[in-house]
């Protein structure tokens, strides 16, 4: 049996996979902790599994990542490369120096057999390079490989120069990049999804790993009556000031069409919703996407796998930071149509809407990535590539 | 396609001429609500992405013809650079290059 420690940030959407390779691997017989900047509701965390919190190593910084967190919200507001700034420089690096004392005294505690560590928290891989211990990194989004049209020269500079001084700071001056594991990187969705050309085989592609079942009571019996093509819309746990707006662009180009809009936000926002609105705070999205037609989302990784899942092609109006890039990836596999947030035309959301439900080939197109992200194995794989890793790398080690 | 200048335009023509191209680029009813100026920033109040950046740098090009190349000279701007970037700039980039 063996020890692993997964070092995850504080956005779920990131924790979120690692709990069902991490819950899979604990009914393995393996043990299994975690370690991040900010509590998990108890709810989450895997019977048998332990989340912990360095707190006497994070105290003195408790200001910094409370301005860190806050920070995200401004997302929305960002251009591209501010947004590029606010990932790297004032939240990334942050973070692993904030992180990497309380992630080496529990790395002493524990003794991991294996280092999980997500791939925006480098504390982890860094930690497991200094003490010699096997690391695993993991992707929940697509990397994005693809050279973006503002991506000039000097702003490749700039992030080599941010990382090489990173590995300076943390005392490593090998020239060699500890960041990320070199060995194995688990990214949760499929190698044709991704757009990775000829990735480095250390690549390892396994699709998303299922959602924890969520039993938020739902009207099945008012879905059951509903007219017309029924359309999920999600703009995931964030994003909350830009809500009232986004959702009155939708009732002003839906509230009068013969379909039917699911939508998980709280009601409250307006006073009342047309008749072919149901709406509510929590849904059971897993339970409820199998009865979609189609899905209108931002591009957070959570609804759009949830979509591929179903096979449901998708309308999305990518809002900030990956959301663009899931955007585009979803719309160069043929799944869907991007409309931009920001210049969101009323006429535009109604005419995209009906050709992504009336065109077949949006719906073909999504039950096709359905398929590679079946391939690749879901959490099965992600468990098995971890024990394989831990049973090499442990004979590596006694060797 | 617009005609590719043959006479020299002084720095009002060229604003003029880019808040055009502005407009057809980002769409007039979202223009109507922006107050453009030379001090507006490209990322920050314009709010343009990469893609409407290379859609308006195409219409720089065709019509200011190759020797105005706004796509090589963004290449080369580090990021506070780009950050920054006003339509002033440009319009004295525009006026360097004739």
């Amino acid at each position: 049996m063996s020890k692993f420690m997964f070092v995850v940030p504080p956005f779920f959407g990131h924790i979120s996979p690692t709990l069902s390779v991490g819950s899979s691997l604990i009914a393995k017989g393996h043990e299994v902790i975690w370690v991040g900047l900010k509590e998990l509701a108890p709810e989450h965390i895997p019977a048998g599994g332990k989340f912990i919190v360095p707190h006497p190593e994070l105290a003195e910084y408790q200001t910094a990542i409370h301005h860190i967190l806050q920070k995200q919200d401004e997302g929305p507001k960002l251009s591209g490369v501010e947004t590029l700034k606010l990932a790297l420089e004032e939240t990334y690096l942050p973070f692993c120096r904030i992180m990497i004392n309380g992630v080496n005294r529990v790395a002493d505690e524990f003794q991991p057999d294996v280092i999980v560590s997500d791939c925006i928290t480098f504390a982890g891989a860094i930690c497991a390079y200094q003490k010699d211990i096997p690391c695993v990194t993991t992707t929940p989004v697509p990397p994005d490989v693809t050279a973006d049209s503002m991506n000039s020269p000097k702003i490749f500079e700039w992030q080599q120069n941010l990382i090489k001084g990173l590995h300076h700071e943390m005392g490593i001056y090998s020239g060699e990049f500890a960041i990320h594991s070199r060995e194995m990187n688990i990214v949760f969705t499929s190698e044709e999804f991704s757009g990775c050309k000829d990735p480095l085989p250390h690549m390892r592609f396994v699709g998303p790993v299922k959602g924890r079942p969520n039993n938020t009571p739902f009207d099945w019996d008012r879905l059951s009556r509903a007219i017309g093509p029924k359309v999920f819309v999600s703009l995931g746990t964030l994003l909350v000031d830009i809500r009232k707006e986004f959702f009155g662009k939708l009732i002003a180009a839906f509230a009068d069409e013969p379909l039917t809009i699911i939508a998980a936000t709280d009601p409250a926002i307006f006073p009342e919703w047309p008749d072919n609105f149901i709406v509510q705070g929590y849904v059971p999205q897993t339970q409820l996407m199998p009865h979609m037609d189609a899905v209108i989302c931002h591009g957070g990784f959570n609804t759009v796998n949830d979509a591929f899942l179903n096979g449901l092609p998708m309308l999305i109006t990518p809002i900030a930071y990956d959301h663009f890039h899931t955007a585009s990836l979803i719309e160069n596999a043929g799944c869907g149509i991007k409309l931009r947030y920001k210049r969101l035309r009323v006429s535009d959301l109604r005419d995209s809407m009906w050709e992504v439900l009336q065109n077949e080939k949006y719906r073909q197109g999504a039950q096709h990535i359905r398929d590679t992200f079946i391939q690749a194995g879901g959490n099965d794989k992600a468990v098995e590539l971890l024990e394989t890793f831990a049973q090499r790398t442990k004979a590596r080690l006694t060797a | 396609m617009d005609a590719i200048a043959t006479h020299k335009l002084n720095s009002e023509e060229i604003f003029a001429l880019l808040k055009q191209f502005i407009t057809e680029v980002i769409g007039e009813e979202f223009v109507e609500d922006m107050d453009i100026s030379k001090e507006s920033s490209f990322t920050r109040d314009l709010e343009m992405d990469s893609i409407e950046i290379v859609s308006f740098s195409e219409k720089v090009k065709s019509h200011f013809g190759e020797h105005v190349d706004f796509t090589g000279w963004l290449s080369g701007m580090d990021l506070d650079q780009l950050i920054n970037l006003k339509l002033g700039d440009i319009i004295k980039y525009i006026e360097q290059c004739q």
